[in-house]
């Protein structure tokens, strides 16, 4: 079984991307949507964190542009159809409202 | 694959238009959406009272368009809608209410109807947060 | 077979309603005999604290629905050990006797068993 986890909040002050990295299991995926694409700032922790992990790393493309994010490669940046198709290519999708 | 979306947070917040998003391109790949179940505060996004300002997106309005264009099961948790003033013809009379913010196409039902639609689902989604 | 939800309870019991309707769904789903199972992770463990006092707040006192679970037929009650001590708490001495502490990796674990989960 793997799951597909989607962050939404800034990971700056907020707890939810530790956790998440605390539980993420090696067959997991993570999406950052919203705010969470934050975590993608270079030089922060949260991007130190997410680099040197290894995940499969996804962040809607939208919220990359939006807020000028460069994507590094070693995330992906997804439209929505691709979003609908992770949903399904991964067992479950665990959004941490 | 058969989608359950469930949608957590109200209209102007970011993610209840990614979810509005995600429910289109699920259609518009050829999947279904058993249910959309709206809970905590995205039963704001049934109301019929929310006035959005002209240069922003008008979510509620949206998300109706959508439901009744595809013909689609959208379902409002009806304790989270009462707490929240999100009554629809039947409950505001119930209580004596005012106003009445919810009516076609939108249904006010029991979290039975999340976990209905959870067991028919292929898939469940959340929206909500931020 | 229907298909399990797990629970993840990551709210103080008072911060807004989040704690409270995220126990809802497991009611409902316990009501329903569907295998539902919760688990409280980051500051949801305190909603497992003893000696709280809702009144004090006018709040709601979550701990009778909470000690209602097994009635309910939801047995599968877990809490993350290291949120707990991060907190300050004995993971043994937690308002509800039949909650299993696990470890990260546990936990992982535990995600990966059930079909359907929901993060609130």
């Amino acid at each position: 079984m793997s799951t597909l986890h989607v962050l939404s909040h800034s990971p700056f002050g907020d707890d939810r991307l530790t956790s998440c990295l605390r539980v993420i299991g090696a067959d997991d995926a993570l999406l950052l949507s919203g705010d969470a694409a934050y975590a993608l700032q270079p030089g922060t922790a949260p991007f130190n964190a997410l680099s040197i992990r290894g995940l499969k790393l996804f962040v809607l493309v939208e919220d990359a542009q939006a807020r000028a994010l460069p994507v590094p490669d070693w995330a992906q940046a997804i439209d929505y159809p691709s979003f609908v198709e992770l949903s399904i290519h991964y067992d479950k999708v665990n959004s941490w409202l | 694959m058969k989608f359950a979306i469930a949608l957590f947070s109200a209209a102007h917040a970011p993610s209840s238009r990614r979810a509005l998003l995600f429910a289109q391109a699920a259609l518009a790949g050829g999947h279904e959406i058993v249910r959309l179940f709206f809970y905590q505060d995205g039963v704001y996004n049934a109301s019929g009272s929310v006035v959005t300002p002209q240069d922003e997106q008008d979510l509620p309005k949206q998300w109706r368009a959508f439901v009744a264009e595809h013909q689609l099961d959208g379902v409002v948790c009806i304790a989270a809608a009462l707490r929240r003033g999100v009554l629809n013809e039947e409950e505001a009379k119930r209580y004596q209410r005012e106003a009445v913010a919810v009516g076609a196409p939108w249904e006010l039902s029991g979290l039975g109807q999340l976990h209905d639609a959870v067991q028919d689902a292929d898939r469940l989604i959340c929206f909500g947060g931020a | 077979m229907p298909k399990s939800l797990l629970m993840i309870s990551r709210q103080a019991p008072w911060s807004g309603p989040n704690a409270r309707e995220a126990l809802d769904i497991v009611l409902a789903g316990g009501a329903f005999d569907l295998p539902i199972g919760l688990l409280f992770l980051d500051d949801g463990v305190f909603q497992l604290a003893s000696k709280q006092d809702a009144k004090v707040l006018q709040q709601k006192d979550l701990s009778a629905n909470l000690q209602a679970l097994p009635m309910f037929g939801v047995e599968e009650l877990f809490v993350c050990a290291d949120s707990a001590a991060e907190r300050g708490l004995d993971p043994t001495a937690l308002s509800l006797e039949e909650v299993r502490a696990l470890t990260a990796k546990e936990i992982t674990a535990l995600i990966d068993r059930y079909d359907q989960v929901i993060t609130l």
